[in-house]
């Protein structure tokens, strides 16, 4: 507010002095965006005072009803909220359709990959991925060799990473085909939302988010073992000491299912059943928000007090079905992901719908040649390495790193990727005492069983610290609620 | 399809009905003994509130002497204190974590923030000044609670554990209340002092009104023992507390909910015959400790029975 244009009598307006600073904007895009001119204008109806109002009640709520992740002291949970921003992110019915249909295509060719990959092994021995990469991969599971599951589907729950450009395209970020989180705080962010501000809505075609547990139910009956027509579904956590330990509660209560743990399980002849007050009852589909290594002390980590021995053998006799599949994290790799855009030619003979953020493969001698030449202007990572670890930024980083780097990259470059650095697009989010662009990323959930069904909004992700790229919440990210017009 | 309860949920939902009762009930014998009990010219005496619940021993462990403000502490704030209603509201809450997909939103949440307020109380808000509003605001609290679960919670299996959780500890406290109540009145002479101590115990389970209602004439002690044992409408006597929750029990049976355990049959027929039996006529203190005893075992093998029975 440095023009001259302010009325001294009336309070600023929300989006007053709004400015995105070059990046993509999600509520005004290049030129203003027509989809949400009515909200725009039903925000700056506010002021500021009445907006943080609104957010402290969302906020106090969120503690009220638990919707939380818990630390936990000697004595005490100490239960934290994901911070919560009021202005929402809207997506118009275009964009949705782009994220909608590209999930799908992705899903579908990571489907077949593993499928093949478990299975003969053509994608290996067309050449179209290195056979080392994929065998040779801390992920990939031998266990699942030639076991067939129903309608080929291996990952079931599905929260695809997607970020936007300065353009505005859309481009994938990283795909979660193991136990992606989220998917409660897109519910419960909508439930928020419309309680804080049903005014802001009002009248708008916003898709509904409630059916998600429905739909969840029927994919888990989707899959469940031969001759089962009414199956017996749980979800499993590690317990409530778990982080995520609200969204199983969520998961299950929608679901109506029983939330158990594997101390509450038990295999006998091959078949799992839970112990009830009545004795045991039988279990057929498992949703387990909990890894592969985790899941049976007898198949994978030995000490393992989490999982249930005889999980797996159960499994492979097709009597209980898991949701995800056991050994889908080799498709989410990040040497792998690389190479979907591949596999969906390859698989589906179809251009992919959403981009890569474009990724140069230092196993190939182009790619590796690309990144030695733009080593200061690209994200270098390191594919065996999770959590950020080895990343080097090129242009943030000093000349020695960038010398070290190139010598790793000669020594070993099958071990790197490199990216562009992505210019997240960003959203009007409420700061302190204004309203300022944060940047944002975002997570769409999709369930497949018999065919794949990908839920109307996702979980926009927010870097509550100016300029920050980083959405995570481990890093004091935020989230907001992700508005599909219909 | 819909399965039996799970064993873990089926012990978490009874926890949550006994902590919450017994929370109440501690909240409740605070307020009153501060409020009304004249037994001493310099104010209440507190360490009768540590004979309820057996609690001397564990008490002076820690604390040097029974005065108001450590046994308030002791029983509201004291984190070491299993009982504290702090430590009460906290293991409610963490049962209540567990099955929480099973329970409503709205009994989930009260119980969030009535833990939180607890926890965030301070020293000063116990002082006595104080403890009078305190408490009258935690039994209220707790029996909101209640409400909110009549109102809200499916009457299926786990409705009947949280039952008979409430109603095992809901018998087990007015026992304890009674019995350290008339063992101390019998040493005392009669007089105005003494029939002010029999309200102080009638308002300690909550019960004057409804003991002036029945027995208008007077409050003649075994008239008391009488009415707090065995009235049919109280809904606190150790009668209706044991009939409720054989009720339950008798639910359970009826949805094929049964338990491996024959232990649990004895232990109820030897609680209803217990209670049958009586302490005996005219009131002799001896023989009512010595029953009201028998009364408490009994409820303890109960509540031992269904564990085993059920919860393994």
């Amino acid at each position: 507010m440095t023009d001259g244009l302010k009325t001294p009598a009336a309070a600023p307006a929300p989006l007053d002095g709004y400015d995105a600073g070059g990046y993509f904007c999600e509520m005004h895009g290049r030129r203003g965006l027509g989809h949400t001119r009515e909200i725009r204008k039903r925000l700056d109806a506010l002021d500021i005072a009445a907006l943080r109002r609104r957010a402290r009640d969302a906020e106090r709520e969120l503690l009220n009803l638990g919707i939380t992740f818990t630390v936990y002291s000697d004595r005490d949970a100490i239960d934290r909220i994901l911070p919560f921003d009021i202005i929402p992110r809207v997506l118009s019915r275009k964009d949705w359709e782009t994220i909608e249909t590209g999930v799908e295509q992705r899903i579908a060719a990571l489907n077949l990959f593993l499928h093949d990959i478990y299975h003969k092994g053509h994608v290996l021995k067309d050449g179209i991925i290195p056979e080392d990469l994929v065998k040779g991969n801390e992920n990939y599971r031998p266990e699942m060799c030639d076991f067939d599951l129903p309608h080929g589907t291996y990952i079931h729950i599905c929260g695809t990473d997607i970020v936007r450009d300065e353009r505005g395209k859309f481009c994938v970020l990283e795909d979660n085909g193991r136990t992606p989180s989220g998917v409660s705080y897109v519910v419960e962010n909508r439930h928020l939302m419309m309680r804080a501000f049903p005014d802001l809505a009002h009248g708008i075609p916003v898709a509904d988010v409630d059916q998600y547990g429905e739909r969840l139910m029927r994919t888990m009956c989707d899959v469940a073992p031969k001759g089962i027509s009414d199956p017996s579904v749980v979800v499993m956590s590690p317990g409530v000491f778990n982080s995520a330990y609200f969204e199983h509660i969520f998961l299950a209560r929608e679901m109506g299912v029983p939330l158990v743990e594997g101390r509450d399980l038990v295999v006998e002849n091959d078949k799992v059943f839970m112990k009830t007050t009545t004795g045991k009852a039988p279990v057929h589909v498992i949703y387990r928000r909990l890894n592969d290594d985790f899941l049976d002390p007898e198949a994978f980590r030995p000490d393992s007090a989490l999982g249930v021995p005889g999980l797996f053998a159960a499994y492979r006799k097709g009597n209980v079905m898991l949701a995800n599949a056991v050994g889908t994290g080799v498709a989410d790799d990040k040497a792998v992901y690389a190479y979907v855009p591949r596999l969906i030619r390859y698989y589906l003979d179809q251009d992919p719908i959403l981009p890569n953020v474009p990724t140069n493969i230092c196993r190939e001698p182009a790619g590796l040649k690309k990144t030695l030449d733009n080593l200061d202007a690209l994200v270098t990572k390191p594919v065996g390495e999770a959590g950020g670890y080895g990343v080097v930024i090129g242009p943030r980083a000093s000349k020695r790193e960038l010398r070290e780097l190139r010598a790793k990259l000669d020594r070993d470059p099958a071990n790197f990727i490199s990216q562009p650095v992505v210019n997240l697009s960003v959203c009007p989010t409420l700061v302190g005492r204004a309203v300022e662009p944060r940047h944002v990323d975002l997570r769409p959930f999709a369930l497949t069983g018999k065919s794949t069904w990908v839920l109307p909004g996702g979980l926009s992700r927010v870097a509550m610290k100016r300029g920050s790229l980083v959405v995570n919440s481990s890093q004091g990210g935020g989230s907001k609620d992700t508005w599909v017009l219909v | 399809m819909q399965a039996s309860l799970l064993a873990r949920f089926a012990e978490n939902i009874f926890w949550i009905g006994r902590y919450v009762e017994r929370a109440e009930n501690i909240a409740r014998v605070l307020h009153i003994n501060g409020t009304f009990s004249r037994d001493k010219p310099e104010g209440p005496d507190w360490g009768r509130v540590l004979e309820i619940y057996g609690d001397v021993d564990r008490f002076a462990e820690t604390y040097e002497k029974p005065d108001a403000a450590s046994v308030v502490n002791f029983y509201i704030l004291d984190r070491n204190n299993p009982t504290s209603l702090v430590e009460s509201l906290r293991s409610a809450r963490e049962n209540a974590r567990a099955v929480r997909h099973l329970i409503s939103t709205e009994m989930w949440t009260h119980l969030n923030i009535l833990f939180g307020k607890v926890k965030a109380l301070k020293a000063r808000d116990i002082r006595m000044p104080n403890l009078s509003r305190l408490a009258t605001a935690l039994i209220i609290d707790c029996q909101t609670f209640e409400g909110i679960t009549d109102g809200t919670f499916a009457r299926g299996e786990a409705w009947c554990f949280y039952e008979i959780g409430r109603y095992l500890e809901r018998g087990d406290q007015i026992t304890r209340v009674l019995d350290v109540g008339f063992g101390r009145l019998a040493d005392e002479a009669p007089g105005a002092v003494a029939s002010v101590q029999w309200n102080v115990l009638l308002r300690s389970v909550s019960g004057y009104y409804a003991f002036r209602n029945r027995y208008p004439s007077g409050s003649q002690p075994d008239d008391i023992a009488t009415f707090l044992l065995y009235d049919p409408e109280f809904p606190r006597s150790v009668a209706l507390c044991v009939q409720r929750m054989t009720t339950r029990l008798r639910d359970l049976q009826a949805r094929h909910v049964e338990t491996q355990s024959a232990d649990l049959e004895k232990a109820r027929r030897t609680l209803e015959f217990s209670l049958e039996t009586g302490p005996g006529t005219g009131l002799d203190p001896q023989k009512l400790h010595v029953f009201l005893d028998e009364i408490q075992v009994s409820l303890g093998s109960v509540s031992n029975a269904v564990q085993q029975g059920y919860f393994r």
